[in-house]
């Protein structure tokens, strides 16, 4: 009997589960990264349109 | 102090219960249901209901159990008497476990009490009865101390059925594994006597650590 | 103050944890991944086909890793948790919650590299004898756990609910494992095992360990991403993760 099919399958699944696991938290930090990037743009925006607070008699 | 703490619990409960008697029913009308429905699937026939009888009758009383653990807390969640617990001068794993007892005796006792009756919609061997009923009267408090671990950790969550389901099943498995087991052994004409003393050996523990388990996770949910 | 002590106090504070998990993260994987290829091509094409199970053995060297490996990073992880819900520590809770699912992917591989195993040897993809099945519930505890932490708001509430299941599941892990060893016993007359009547000729052994300790370094390098995306998410809107930001938006 021709086990060959067999542990390339089993094998198969361990690189194909490693690899999720390899990818998944880099996508995770690239997002988070990217959040981080997004938020720091609207707050520059929003200080810079209230720049002075005066008051207008 | 500790006593009529749990003597005012039990007669908040009672009193609530009483003013919806029917809901009292609800566990046991589903036990039938689920046992309705395993009699469909097998087909019917005496010869192989039989055999799984007592097996479809403890995934009875273990589903019916699971689907009552939403009540355990939530009523107390959303009016805000989960926070006075904690405020309480007793112990609030005591009060865990006063409440976990009521909750067992009118969702699961009701269940116990229409054993009998189900068995005989599924032929249940009269000879394995006593030992199923011993094993659910050991194995149903277990399970509702387990349970109240998991309620607890999902207090307050809004849709937290399924998520509660599957939390709990894993850990109900050696209960369901020596309560079911302890009947097959029974009905291999040996002695069960080991099998309902490991239940009896894990509820004496459970009684003891689960209210500690599932008052820290009622205090890390209502932070 | 001892340096070891200080430099624990100091893996406490997010942007050093995270400065510290950027430059280790690709050594612990390069480490693992080397290790992982002697061991793998040692293990298929080095080491004899065994006596009675033929090529097929071959899987013991993923399959067996990987069992160990699910058992430990749950101990793992209820350990941190643990830490977690005593001292309160954000760090160990950032690195119980990262154990969850590199833990869940070894239980995984164990499951579906023992099913696969299975089919020729028993000639069945399933079976329920204990390790298997317990391997399932195993799996299920994972899921449970990772569930839990992202089904609540809060991290911390959510890291520190998890850790409490996760430290319930690793108590009563012997007690699903014995149950379901009783269970077997009780229903099926022979347990099956998995190695057969081969013994471990020690020519066989180095890959064995090469995996083993591949596995490890490769569950380290994963566990560092993790906690540092963790660790970015909980830290957001902080000054330091701005910088961070802005400076890699710099270097593209």
């Amino acid at each position: 009997m021709s086990y060959q099919n067999y542990v390339i399958a089993a094998y198969g699944v361990f690189f194909a589960v490693l690899l999720w696991d390899f990818v998944a938290p880099r996508i995770d930090l690239a997002r988070q990264l990217r959040a981080a990037r997004l938020r720091a743009a609207r707050t520059q925006t929003r200080s810079a349109n209230t720049e002075e607070l005066s008051r207008a008699e | 102090m500790m006593a009529s703490a749990a003597r005012a619990l039990i007669a908040r409960d009672a009193r609530l219960l009483w003013r919806r008697r029917g809901d009292a029913l609800q566990p046991a009308l589903f036990a039938l249901l689920v046992v309705v429905l395993f009699a469909l699937a097998l087909g019917g026939e005496a010869r192989a209901l039989e055999r799984v009888a007592a097996p479809v009758l403890w995934l009875a009383s273990l589903l019916a159990g699971l689907l009552a653990l939403d009540t355990l807390f939530r009523g107390d969640a959303e009016d805000g008497s989960l926070e006075q617990w904690m405020l309480a001068p007793v112990p609030l794993s005591w009060l865990v476990l006063v409440r976990t007892f009521m909750h067992w005796a009118t969702t699961a006792l009701p269940l116990l009490i229409a054993t009998p009756v189900l068995g005989e919609l599924l032929h249940l061997p009269r000879a394995q009865l006593p030992v199923l009923v011993g094993s659910l009267a050991l194995g149903t408090p277990l399970l509702s101390l387990l349970g109240a671990v998991v309620a607890a950790l999902t207090v307050g969550m809004r849709r937290s059925g399924i998520l509660v389901a599957l939390l709990a099943l894993p850990l109900y498995v050696p209960v369901l594994v020596f309560g079911a087991g302890s009947v097959a052994v029974a009905a291999q004409g040996l002695d069960a006597t080991a099998p309902l003393l490991l239940l009896g050996a894990g509820l004496v523990l459970a009684l003891v650590l689960a209210p500690l388990a599932a008052a820290a996770a009622i205090r890390i949910a209502l932070t | 103050m001892h340096p070891l002590v200080r430099w624990f106090h100091q893996l406490g504070s997010p942007p050093y944890f995270d400065r510290f998990a950027a430059r280790w993260t690709p050594v612990a994987y390069i480490a693992g991944i080397l290790v992982m290829a002697y061991g793998v091509w040692a293990a298929l094409f080095q080491v004899p086909a065994d006596y009675q199970q033929g090529d097929s053995f071959r899987i013991l060297y993923i399959h067996v890793p990987a069992a160990w490996m699910s058992l430990f990073v749950f101990g793992l992880m209820a350990f941190y948790s643990a830490i977690a819900l005593v001292w309160r520590i954000k760090l160990c809770e950032i690195l119980a919650m990262a154990c969850a699912p590199i833990g869940a992917a070894f239980t995984l591989i164990t499951l579906a590299t023992g099913s696969i195993w299975g089919k020729p040897m028993w000639g069945t993809w399933w079976d329920w004898d204990p390790r298997l099945t317990t391997e399932l519930i195993l799996l299920f505890l994972y899921l449970g756990v990772i569930g839990l932490y992202n089904a609540i708001e809060d991290r911390r509430s959510a890291a520190r609910a998890a850790g409490l299941l996760a430290i319930v599941g690793v108590a009563l892990l012997p007690v699903i494992r014995y149950s379901v060893v009783w269970w077997n016993s009780l229903h099926q007359g022979q347990t099956i095992s998995l190695f057969g009547k081969s013994h471990m000729d020690a020519s066989m052994l180095p890959p064995l360990f090469a995996m083993i300790v591949a596995t490890k370094l490769w569950f380290i390098g994963s566990l560092l991403a993790r906690a540092r995306a963790d660790n970015l998410r909980r830290e957001a809107g902080k000054d330091w993760v701005l910088r961070l930001a802005r400076g890699t938006e710099a270097s593209r």
